[in-house]
């Protein structure tokens, strides 16, 4: 993708990602992030959590994956800041959806903004910085 | 910022009030624990001992490990022709990873398994022996000055930013806590920062 090619308002498109046990305990695994209530659902409970929930990391991996899904292998994310609200437990579906909020063709820079839902609200909003190449002539 | 959204002036501050903070406590429950509060200010602004170094080197297992979960097929994550025919110097890490080569993992049984200094584990402790024992990450800002490159090893230096007054929420009642950490090599060169923000709380379960 070039930076020509994208405009204000611009939709990424949707990703819906299920929400198994397995990704958020290899989310948490592969993050690095052993805290009991990414991984024991016992213990999740008796912390005041209905069951396991998705690490912060986790959430910031995929939000990462679906803006350079939108924007190809050449863009370069330059900032992630996300938010999280409700979370992401075992069962649910995560819909991804977001839009361009901003372009400036002299630093090729867009910034998109991104929502996560699932079943209970908004599991995380984000805006993400990338910078991407001029088309080649 | 939670804190700030919490203004109901504010349109963003309803609706996280209405999805995640909403005030669930019964009146006179807000007290403050005054001797609490004044022993956690004493942690702001500290930086947070040692400087932290990554136990691992930015690798290709572990960037294929967190690739697998993600379900990211970027292939300027394991291919080196690709990432150079997308303007990189070679494979190169999933930017969002930053915090993971800070991370302590399992260990071997000690209890440290975040990515922050001593001084954090001493307020987390604090915390826990006066009920506040379960933690939720509620906002993350990373910023990348460049991509990471297999082979490099980085110096994690946090330091406690900011501790909240006493908040209630739907989950129980707790105190913000912001860290910012920096992220360099070891040449010193930063190459990424971060501003992490977790709710330390005492469950609703447990009151």
């Amino acid at each position: 993708m070039s930076i020509e090619s994208v405009q204000v308002g611009d939709e990424l498109g949707k990703l819906e990602i299920e929400i198994t046990r397995t990704l958020i305990v290899a989310g948490a695994i592969a993050s690095r992030d052993y805290q009991d209530v990414h991984h024991d659902g016992e213990i999740a409970k008796e912390r005041g959590s209905k069951d396991i929930f998705m690490n912060i990391l986790t959430t910031n991996g995929l939000v990462g994956r679906y803006v350079t899904d939108w924007a190809g292998p050449n863009c370069k994310i330059l900032s992630v800041a996300i938010r999280l609200g409700v979370p992401n437990y075992p069962g649910d579906t995560m819909l991804l959806t977001g839009h361009v909020v901003e372009t400036d063709p002299s630093s090729n820079e867009v910034l998109v903004e991104v929502t996560g839902s699932n079943s209970l609200g908004n599991h995380v909003t984000g805006q993400i910085k990338l910078v991407l190449p001029k088309k080649e002539i | 910022m939670i804190e700030e959204e919490l203004d109901p002036n504010r349109p963003e501050g309803r609706q996280l009030a209405n999805e995640l903070l909403r005030d669930e406590s019964p009146e006179g429950e807000l007290l403050r624990d005054e001797l609490l509060e004044d022993k956690l200010s004493r942690y702001v602004g500290q930086a947070a001992g040692e400087p932290v170094i990554a136990l691992d080197e930015v690798n290709q297992a572990m960037i294929r490990h967190w690739c697998e979960a993600m379900g990211d097929r970027n292939p300027i994550y394991r291919d080196e022709n690709a990432a150079i025919s997308n303007g990189f110097p070679g494979v190169v890490a999933p930017p969002t990873m930053l915090q993971a080569w800070g991370m302590k993992g399992l260990g071997f049984g000690e209890e440290r398994k975040g990515d922050r200094s001593e001084a954090f584990d001493e307020l987390m402790e604090l915390l826990n022996s006066n009920g506040y024992t379960s933690v939720v990450a509620t906002n993350c800002e990373q910023v990348y000055n460049r991509y990471l490159r297999l082979g490099e090893r980085l110096i994690v230096y946090p330091t406690i930013k900011s501790i909240s007054d006493r908040k209630t929420t739907a989950l129980g009642t707790g105190y913000f806590i912001t860290t910012e950490t920096d992220y360099k090599t070891v040449d010193g060169e930063l190459v990424g920062s971060m501003v992490f923000r977790i709710l330390k709380f005492r469950p609703q379960s447990s009151k």
